[in-house]
């Protein structure tokens, strides 16, 4: 027999009252800590320290990590070891795609003596994956599982609700949009707690397009440490533009939030370890194999001669559009497979500063990487159709502006 | 007196009197119901969120949902 | 047999998942952690079991498509054994919960879990007492240290469905 929703009530009342006392409440510190970082006076000046402390961390322990150790031990002993004994050589096209491609100087084939440069699958490919993304996650990782044992998310989510709520999401979007800063995999799957198919289509869209992850932050503090503040700025204000517009043209309705606040926890070790060995696992699963893969196929297309023809077809939209070189069509090639591999591989082309902001940011929206892209595809591709024609305009119109902006500056 | 949950002021409890259109389903596992007592944690400004505390547990409901329930409150 | 994990969201569902399967499937401090279904394996006195860890719901009535997963999978498994979940310091609503799946004919399990939660804010539960009203298997756990856990395991083959006009008899029946 199925009861009514006050008639299931109506029974727990009587259950209760038979089988369940309740003794007097105690008001804890963490009560006291959780109404102070749930009320906006208290609460949002903590949330910009949180972050901000968050994002400092995320710098200084990567940055430690990778300049003061990876670096000295690629570029100055696996490097030069490998160009030593790998057989072949210079000019040789396997020795190109595993060590060293090596680039022209006054019409000479001159070796790389750094590992941004050589492009190689084992010189390359493991500096950036190890060197660089590896510290980087776990830095990103280790912040976040904090954050979300002790419960401090649902309380974030309490508090940017009024804004997340402008663009047709509420508060509880940031949990998928923070998830995403680590990796768009798991965000995607995240925005199920979303309640309307307008919003998970808002939500999906604005990952897929705005949100750099956690590798692809890693590698841009490493190599545009100055910029990257401002490409930041750039794709969240786009983040808040798209969403806005969005939530205008969709139809659908955009439910407000409706979540339980937790209480606070202290983390435990073992959980802490545990799901960051986890998540470091997952992401060398992801990454590992793209960023090898991406190494070999951009190899292979630039050794084919692929590449140079067609950043020759690309230039009119490439440098004419969005005043970039021509030669960025090699890591937005290798952008399908991974984004941090793309950055990586900008930072070898010569290029103004502000060339190389926009080529990141092209980087960065222009198309989700393979694994996002799968992940998207499994959640319907319907929707992944509806978020690929929203991409293609931002791509144009964002990417364009940034150019405009630069022209306007005089700095083009 | 009779209000709305999102009428309350910080601190304020009040009995759970009536919940309005289909929304009772929709909160329906969530403790929220007719007879409860709540009190009220936190409003945010700019049409943002509650906070409320139902049976010792924070509930953060959004403005428009707030409104749709009718709470009792003393005076 | 299927046993199905299902409880409001951030009750501890894949803690316990964790302690039955041995699995590793993520852990955090909000709802809503997970959502997709993660299968798992244990052996019981030589009898294989697959247990599946569902997204969190608050009903039957699902509002997003975790739940929708969640709810989808209680339709999908008619015959699996239902062990749910609730957080022992919001018992109340928690109720709500094991009592649909009940109705729906389900035999259901009762993990009285966060049970030290319950005790340090003094919210005793008499669990004999709820065990004998709803007439199924009622255990208090705390999946995090895994108080509770081997009791709840071997009481699986204890759950059948229970008519919802008895429990309304136990306590006096309908007004
Ligand atoms: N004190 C205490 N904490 C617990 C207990 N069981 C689980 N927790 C904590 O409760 C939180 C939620 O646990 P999860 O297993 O992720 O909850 P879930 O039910 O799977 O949640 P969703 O996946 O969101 O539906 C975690 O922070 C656990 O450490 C318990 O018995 N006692
Ligand atoms: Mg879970």
């Amino acid at each position: 027999m199925k009861l009514t929703v006050d008639e299931r009530w109506d029974l727990i009342e009587k259950i209760s009252k038979e089988t369940v006392i309740f003794g007097v409440y105690k008001h804890t510190v963490k009560d006291a800590i959780g109404e102070l970082t749930v009320k906006p006076l208290t609460g949002i000046p903590i949330a910009f320290a949180v972050l901000y402390g968050f994002w400092s961390f995320f710098g200084s322990f990567a940055g430690f990590f990778t300049d003061g150790f990876f670096v000295k031990l690629f570029d100055e002993h696996w490097l030069p070891w490998l160009q030593d004994v790998f057989p072949g050589g210079l000019g040789n096209w396997f020795y190109a795609i595993m060590v060293d491609a090596g680039h022209m100087e006054n019409g000479i084939l001159v070796a790389s003596d750094n590992c941004f440069e050589s492009f190689g699958v084992l010189t390359s490919g493991f500096f950036l994956a190890i060197g660089v993304v590896l510290p980087a996650i776990i830095a990103f990782y280790l912040i976040l599982t904090l954050l979300e044992d002790t419960g401090y998310m649902p309380r974030l989510a309490v508090l940017i609700d009024t804004v997340l709520h402008k663009i047709g999401l509420h508060g509880f979007a940031i949990v998928p949009t923070i998830l995403s800063l680590g990796c768009n995999v798991p965000a995607v799957t995240a925005s199920r707690i979303l309640e309307t198919k307008k919003q998970r289509f808002i939500m999906m869209t604005l990952l897929a397009i705005f949100i750099p992850c956690g590798a692809q932050l890693g590698i841009m503090e490493e190599v545009i440490p100055d910029t990257i503040g401002f490409v930041l700025l750039y794709l969240f204000t786009g983040y808040f533009i798209l969403g806005f517009i969005l939530h205008k043209v969709l139809p659908g309705k955009s439910p407000e939030i409706l979540i339980d606040v937790p209480p606070y926890q202290m983390p435990m070790l073992r959980d802490v370890a545990m799901k960051l060995w986890m998540r470091v696992k997952g992401f060398f699963k992801i990454a590992i194999p793209f960023v090898l893969l991406g190494c070999i196929i951009v190899n292979i297309l630039y050794l084919a001669n692929i590449i140079d023809w067609l950043a020759n077809v690309l230039s009119p939209v490439l440098s004419g559009w969005f005043g970039v070189p021509k030669e960025t069509v090699g890591p937005l090639i290798a952008a399908f497979l991974r984004k941090d591999l793309a950055v990586a591989q900008l930072s070898a082309i010569e290029m103004t500063k502000y060339q190389m902001i926009t080529s990141v940011v092209l980087v960065s929206i222009y198309f989700p990487c393979v694994a996002t892209f799968m992940m998207l595809l499994k959640e319907g591709w319907k929707d992944l159709l509806g978020s690929i024609a929203v991409l293609a305009l931002v791509v144009f119109l964002y990417g364009g502006l940034l150019h405009l902006i630069w022209i306007l500056l005089g700095v083009a | 007196m009779e209000k709305k949950l999102s009428e309350m002021i910080y601190d304020e409890e009040g009995i759970v009197k009536r919940i309005e259109g289909g929304l009772r389903e929709r909160i329906a596992g969530m403790g929220i119901r007719v007879g409860k007592k709540v009190k009220m944690i936190t409003k945010h400004p700019m049409k943002g969120p509650v906070v409320v505390v139902v049976d010792e547990a924070r509930t953060s409901l959004g403005l428009s949902i707030a409104e749709k329930i009718i709470v009792e409150v003393k005076k | 047999m299927k046993v199905l994990l299902m409880g409001h969201p951030n009750v501890g569902k894949s803690v316990v998942f964790n302690r039955l399967t041995g699995a590793n499937v993520i852990i955090s401090n909000y709802p809503g952690t997970t959502v997709d279904y993660t299968k798992g394996y244990m052996k019981v006195k030589g009898k294989d079991f697959t247990v599946i860890d569902v997204p969190g719901t608050f009903s039957l009535e699902a509002k997003d498509k975790a739940e929708e997963v969640a709810v989808k999978m209680l339709e999908e498994e008619k015959d699996a054994v239902v062990i749910c979940v609730v957080d022992s310091s919001k018992i109340e609503r928690g109720l709500y919960l094991t009592l649909e799946i009940i109705e729906r004919g389900y035999p259901v399990i009762l993990a009285l879990n966060m049970w030290d939660i319950a005790q340090d804010k003094s919210i005793h539960i008499d669990a004999e007492k709820l065990e004998n009203i709803l007439g199924i298997p009622v255990i208090p756990t705390i999946a995090i240290n895994g108080k509770g856990i081997k009791d709840l395991v071997s009481k699986i083959k204890d759950a059948t469905p229970v008519e919802t006009d008895k429990i309304l008899e136990k306590v006096g029946g309908k007004e």
